[in-house]
Protein backbone atom coordinates (compact mmCIF):
# COMPACT_ATOMS: atom_id res chain seq x y z
CA UNK A 1 0.00 0.00 0.00
CA UNK A 2 2.62 2.48 -0.99
CA UNK A 3 2.20 5.59 -3.09
CA UNK A 4 -1.17 6.52 -1.65
CA UNK A 5 -2.65 9.57 -3.31
CA UNK A 6 -4.25 12.29 -1.22
CA UNK A 7 -7.69 11.24 -2.41
CA UNK A 8 -7.01 7.67 -1.42
CA UNK A 9 -5.77 8.76 2.00
CA UNK A 10 -9.00 10.68 2.51
CA UNK A 11 -11.00 7.61 1.59
CA UNK A 12 -9.03 5.41 3.97
CA UNK A 13 -9.56 7.93 6.76
CA UNK A 14 -13.29 7.67 6.16
CA UNK A 15 -13.32 4.12 7.48
CA UNK A 16 -14.37 2.37 10.64
CA UNK A 17 -17.59 1.71 12.46
CA UNK A 18 -20.30 4.28 13.06
CA UNK A 19 -21.46 2.31 16.09
CA UNK A 20 -20.21 4.71 18.75
CA UNK A 21 -21.79 7.69 16.96
CA UNK A 22 -25.13 5.92 16.53
CA UNK A 23 -25.03 4.87 20.19
CA UNK A 24 -24.50 8.46 21.34
CA UNK A 25 -27.22 9.71 18.98
CA UNK A 26 -29.66 7.10 20.33
CA UNK A 27 -28.80 7.74 23.99
CA UNK A 28 -28.96 11.52 23.52
CA UNK A 29 -32.33 11.15 21.74
CA UNK A 30 -33.69 9.05 24.61
CA UNK A 31 -32.27 11.59 27.06
CA UNK A 32 -34.14 14.40 25.29
CA UNK A 33 -37.43 12.45 25.36
CA UNK A 34 -36.98 11.68 29.08
CA UNK A 35 -36.01 15.26 29.92
CA UNK A 36 -39.06 16.56 28.03
CA UNK A 37 -41.13 14.07 30.02
CA UNK A 38 -39.55 15.40 33.22
CA UNK A 39 -40.40 18.98 32.17
CA UNK A 40 -44.02 17.93 31.44
CA UNK A 41 -44.20 16.16 34.81
CA UNK A 42 -42.70 19.14 36.62
CA UNK A 43 -45.16 21.56 35.01
CA UNK A 44 -48.04 19.15 35.71
CA UNK A 45 -47.09 19.10 39.39
CA UNK A 46 -46.89 22.87 39.37
CA UNK A 47 -50.38 23.14 37.84
CA UNK A 48 -51.72 20.60 40.35
CA UNK A 49 -50.34 22.75 43.16
CA UNK A 50 -52.39 25.70 41.96
CA UNK A 51 -50.26 27.03 39.11
CA UNK A 52 -49.28 30.67 39.12
CA UNK A 53 -45.79 32.08 38.75
CA UNK A 54 -42.85 29.74 39.17
CA UNK A 55 -40.57 30.29 42.17
CA UNK A 56 -36.86 31.00 41.72
CA UNK A 57 -36.09 27.34 42.34
CA UNK A 58 -38.71 26.33 39.79
CA UNK A 59 -37.21 28.62 37.16
CA UNK A 60 -33.73 27.26 37.94
CA UNK A 61 -35.01 23.68 37.53
CA UNK A 62 -36.58 24.55 34.17
CA UNK A 63 -33.40 26.28 33.00
CA UNK A 64 -31.40 23.19 34.03
CA UNK A 65 -33.75 20.94 32.06
CA UNK A 66 -33.43 23.31 29.08
CA UNK A 67 -29.64 23.19 29.33
CA UNK A 68 -29.74 19.37 29.38
CA UNK A 69 -31.93 19.32 26.24
CA UNK A 70 -29.61 21.83 24.53
CA UNK A 71 -26.51 19.83 25.50
CA UNK A 72 -28.01 16.57 24.26
CA UNK A 73 -29.12 18.24 21.00
CA UNK A 74 -25.57 19.48 20.51
CA UNK A 75 -24.27 15.94 21.14
CA UNK A 76 -26.62 14.61 18.42
CA UNK A 77 -25.50 17.28 15.97
CA UNK A 78 -21.80 16.58 16.69
CA UNK A 79 -22.19 12.84 16.24
CA UNK A 80 -24.21 13.19 13.03
CA UNK A 81 -21.39 15.38 11.67
CA UNK A 82 -18.82 12.75 12.68
CA UNK A 83 -20.60 9.86 10.94
CA UNK A 84 -18.21 8.18 8.56
CA UNK A 85 -19.13 8.40 4.88
CA UNK A 86 -21.60 11.10 5.81
CA UNK A 87 -22.78 12.61 2.54
CA UNK A 88 -21.43 9.77 0.39
CA UNK A 89 -23.98 8.12 -1.86
CA UNK A 90 -25.64 5.13 -0.23
CA UNK A 91 -26.62 1.93 -1.94
CA UNK A 92 -30.33 1.37 -2.66
CA UNK A 93 -30.44 -1.17 0.16
CA UNK A 94 -28.92 1.26 2.66
CA UNK A 95 -31.34 4.03 1.65
CA UNK A 96 -34.31 1.70 1.94
CA UNK A 97 -33.04 0.42 5.29
CA UNK A 98 -32.60 3.96 6.62
CA UNK A 99 -36.03 5.04 5.38
CA UNK A 100 -37.76 2.05 6.96
CA UNK A 101 -35.97 2.58 10.30
CA UNK A 102 -36.78 6.31 10.31
CA UNK A 103 -40.38 5.61 9.26
CA UNK A 104 -40.86 3.02 12.00
CA UNK A 105 -39.24 5.34 14.53
CA UNK A 106 -41.72 8.08 13.64
CA UNK A 107 -44.63 5.61 13.74
CA UNK A 108 -43.42 4.41 17.16
CA UNK A 109 -43.24 8.00 18.37
CA UNK A 110 -46.81 8.68 17.22
CA UNK A 111 -48.02 5.43 18.82
CA UNK A 112 -46.24 6.29 22.07
CA UNK A 113 -47.78 9.75 22.07
CA UNK A 114 -51.27 8.34 21.41
CA UNK A 115 -50.82 5.73 24.17
CA UNK A 116 -49.56 8.26 26.67
CA UNK A 117 -52.45 10.64 26.05
CA UNK A 118 -55.41 8.35 25.47
CA UNK A 119 -55.45 5.84 28.31
CA UNK A 120 -58.74 6.00 30.18
CA UNK A 121 -58.43 5.89 33.96
CA UNK A 122 -54.87 4.73 34.26
CA UNK A 123 -54.70 1.55 36.37
CA UNK A 124 -51.23 2.41 37.69
CA UNK A 125 -52.29 5.83 38.86
CA UNK A 126 -50.24 7.60 36.17
CA UNK A 127 -52.12 10.46 34.60
CA UNK A 128 -52.66 10.72 30.84
CA UNK A 129 -49.70 12.45 29.20
CA UNK A 130 -47.05 10.89 31.41
CA UNK A 131 -44.29 8.78 29.91
CA UNK A 132 -45.08 5.80 32.12
CA UNK A 133 -48.69 5.82 30.88
CA UNK A 134 -47.37 4.31 27.62
CA UNK A 135 -46.69 1.01 29.42
CA UNK A 136 -49.62 1.10 31.80
CA UNK A 137 -52.39 -1.50 31.86
CA UNK A 138 -55.19 1.08 31.83
CA UNK A 139 -58.14 0.58 29.45
CA UNK A 140 -58.00 2.11 25.96
CA UNK A 141 -60.81 3.44 23.75
CA UNK A 142 -61.77 1.33 20.72
CA UNK A 143 -60.73 4.18 18.38
CA UNK A 144 -57.15 3.60 19.59
CA UNK A 145 -57.27 -0.18 19.91
CA UNK A 146 -58.45 -0.88 16.34
CA UNK A 147 -55.76 1.15 14.51
CA UNK A 148 -53.11 -0.40 16.80
CA UNK A 149 -54.35 -3.90 16.01
CA UNK A 150 -54.24 -3.05 12.29
CA UNK A 151 -50.65 -1.77 12.63
CA UNK A 152 -49.44 -4.86 14.53
CA UNK A 153 -51.33 -7.45 12.48
CA UNK A 154 -51.14 -6.00 8.95
CA UNK A 155 -48.49 -3.27 8.68
CA UNK A 156 -45.72 -4.73 10.86
CA UNK A 157 -45.52 -8.20 9.19
CA UNK A 158 -45.41 -6.59 5.72
CA UNK A 159 -42.72 -4.10 6.75
CA UNK A 160 -40.73 -6.86 8.52
CA UNK A 161 -40.87 -9.09 5.45
CA UNK A 162 -39.87 -6.19 3.18
CA UNK A 163 -37.06 -5.17 5.53
CA UNK A 164 -35.59 -8.67 5.70
CA UNK A 165 -35.83 -9.43 1.99
CA UNK A 166 -35.07 -6.07 0.39
CA UNK A 167 -33.42 -3.65 2.81
CA UNK A 168 -30.78 -5.34 4.96
CA UNK A 169 -27.62 -7.10 3.86
CA UNK A 170 -26.29 -10.41 5.15
CA UNK A 171 -24.11 -8.87 7.87
CA UNK A 172 -27.10 -7.12 9.41
CA UNK A 173 -29.29 -10.23 8.97
CA UNK A 174 -26.61 -12.17 10.85
CA UNK A 175 -26.52 -9.57 13.64
CA UNK A 176 -30.32 -9.63 13.84
CA UNK A 177 -30.39 -13.43 13.99
CA UNK A 178 -27.81 -13.47 16.80
CA UNK A 179 -29.89 -10.91 18.68
CA UNK A 180 -32.89 -13.23 18.30
CA UNK A 181 -30.94 -16.18 19.75
CA UNK A 182 -29.79 -14.22 22.80
CA UNK A 183 -33.29 -12.81 23.37
CA UNK A 184 -34.94 -16.22 22.93
CA UNK A 185 -32.61 -17.88 25.45
CA UNK A 186 -33.08 -15.01 27.89
CA UNK A 187 -36.85 -15.46 27.53
CA UNK A 188 -36.67 -19.26 27.95
CA UNK A 189 -34.59 -18.88 31.10
CA UNK A 190 -35.94 -15.69 32.69
CA UNK A 191 -39.69 -16.13 32.12
CA UNK A 192 -40.02 -19.47 34.02
CA UNK A 193 -37.49 -18.23 36.59
CA UNK A 194 -39.66 -15.21 37.34
CA UNK A 195 -42.77 -17.45 37.42
CA UNK A 196 -41.16 -19.89 39.89
CA UNK A 197 -39.80 -17.07 42.06
CA UNK A 198 -43.30 -15.52 42.11
CA UNK A 199 -44.79 -18.82 43.24
CA UNK A 200 -42.12 -18.97 45.94
CA UNK A 201 -43.22 -15.50 47.02
CA UNK A 202 -39.86 -13.91 46.19
CA UNK A 203 -41.06 -11.65 43.34
CA UNK A 204 -44.32 -9.98 42.28
CA UNK A 205 -46.47 -11.67 39.64
CA UNK A 206 -44.78 -11.91 36.19
CA UNK A 207 -45.51 -8.86 34.08
CA UNK A 208 -46.05 -9.53 30.37
CA UNK A 209 -45.12 -5.98 29.34
CA UNK A 210 -41.87 -6.10 31.35
CA UNK A 211 -40.96 -9.46 29.79
CA UNK A 212 -41.71 -8.07 26.31
CA UNK A 213 -39.53 -5.01 26.99
CA UNK A 214 -36.62 -7.09 28.35
CA UNK A 215 -36.87 -9.43 25.33
CA UNK A 216 -36.89 -6.47 22.90
CA UNK A 217 -34.07 -4.69 24.71
CA UNK A 218 -31.77 -7.73 24.66
CA UNK A 219 -32.54 -8.39 20.98
CA UNK A 220 -31.85 -4.75 20.04
CA UNK A 221 -28.68 -4.50 22.15
CA UNK A 222 -27.15 -7.65 20.65
CA UNK A 223 -28.17 -6.61 17.13
CA UNK A 224 -26.49 -3.23 17.67
CA UNK A 225 -23.35 -4.78 19.16
CA UNK A 226 -23.01 -7.35 16.37
CA UNK A 227 -23.67 -4.84 13.63
CA UNK A 228 -21.52 -1.94 14.83
CA UNK A 229 -18.81 -3.43 17.08
CA UNK B 1 -10.94 -14.42 9.41
CA UNK B 2 -7.98 -12.43 8.09
CA UNK B 3 -8.31 -11.10 4.55
CA UNK B 4 -6.79 -8.85 1.92
CA UNK B 5 -9.94 -6.85 1.23
CA UNK B 6 -8.59 -3.54 2.51
CA UNK B 7 -5.43 -3.85 0.38
CA UNK B 8 -7.38 -4.82 -2.72
CA UNK B 9 -9.81 -1.97 -2.17
CA UNK B 10 -7.00 0.56 -1.71
CA UNK B 11 -5.41 -0.64 -4.96
CA UNK B 12 -8.65 0.21 -6.74
CA UNK B 13 -8.84 3.54 -4.89
CA UNK B 14 -12.31 2.69 -3.61
CA UNK B 15 -13.85 3.84 -0.37
CA UNK B 16 -15.68 1.33 1.82
CA UNK B 17 -18.94 2.82 0.58
CA UNK B 18 -17.91 2.35 -3.05
CA UNK B 19 -16.94 -1.27 -2.48
CA UNK B 20 -20.23 -1.75 -0.68
CA UNK B 21 -22.01 -0.47 -3.75
CA UNK B 22 -20.18 -2.97 -5.97
CA UNK B 23 -21.11 -5.82 -3.63
CA UNK B 24 -24.63 -4.57 -2.84
CA UNK B 25 -23.91 -4.50 0.89
CA UNK B 26 -23.63 -1.62 3.35
CA UNK B 27 -20.42 0.27 4.13
CA UNK B 28 -20.74 -1.12 7.65
CA UNK B 29 -20.67 -4.67 6.27
CA UNK B 30 -17.50 -3.93 4.27
CA UNK B 31 -15.90 -2.53 7.42
CA UNK B 32 -16.91 -5.59 9.46
CA UNK B 33 -15.44 -7.97 6.85
CA UNK B 34 -12.21 -5.98 6.52
CA UNK B 35 -11.65 -5.95 10.27
CA UNK B 36 -12.37 -9.68 10.54
CA UNK B 37 -15.43 -9.16 12.72
CA UNK B 38 -17.75 -10.75 10.18
CA UNK B 39 -17.02 -13.65 7.83
CA UNK B 40 -18.95 -13.30 4.56
CA UNK B 41 -21.23 -16.03 3.26
CA UNK B 42 -19.95 -18.24 0.44
CA UNK B 43 -22.03 -16.39 -2.21
CA UNK B 44 -20.62 -13.03 -1.04
CA UNK B 45 -17.09 -14.45 -0.90
CA UNK B 46 -17.47 -15.59 -4.52
CA UNK B 47 -18.79 -12.15 -5.45
CA UNK B 48 -15.71 -10.54 -3.86
CA UNK B 49 -13.48 -13.06 -5.59
CA UNK B 50 -14.99 -12.30 -9.01
CA UNK B 51 -14.90 -8.54 -8.41
CA UNK B 52 -11.16 -8.54 -7.72
CA UNK B 53 -10.32 -11.39 -10.13
CA UNK B 54 -8.61 -13.47 -7.46
CA UNK B 55 -9.39 -16.88 -5.99
CA UNK B 56 -11.14 -16.90 -2.60
CA UNK B 57 -8.14 -18.45 -0.82
CA UNK B 58 -5.94 -15.60 -2.05
CA UNK B 59 -8.27 -13.06 -0.45
CA UNK B 60 -9.31 -14.90 2.72
CA UNK B 61 -7.00 -16.69 5.14
CA UNK B 62 -8.67 -19.21 7.45
CA UNK B 63 -5.40 -19.92 9.26
CA UNK B 64 -5.16 -23.50 7.93
CA UNK B 65 -1.45 -24.33 7.60
CA UNK B 66 -1.69 -27.48 5.51
CA UNK B 67 -2.25 -29.90 8.40
CA UNK B 68 1.28 -29.53 9.81
CA UNK B 69 -0.10 -28.89 13.29
CA UNK B 70 -2.18 -32.04 13.37
CA UNK B 71 -5.23 -30.74 11.48
CA UNK B 72 -6.55 -33.05 8.77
Amino acid sequence: MTDLTEARMEKLEDEGSNGRNFLWITLAGLGIVMTLGAIAGFMGEHQADGGGELSGVGVAVLISFGAIVAGLSYAIWRNVKKLKSNGEPMTKREKLNRNIIVGLGLLGGVMGFVLSTSSIGNADGNGPGSLSAIFSSGPLPLTVVLPFVFIWVVIMPVVAWFWHTRAIDEQEANAYRDGGYYAAYAFLILAPLWWVLWRGDFLPEPDGVAIYLIFSLIWSAVWFWKKYR
Amino acid sequence: MKNQLKVLRAMRNWSQAELGEHLDVSRQAVNAIETGKYDPSLPLAFKISRLFGQPIEEIFDDGFDGGQNGEA
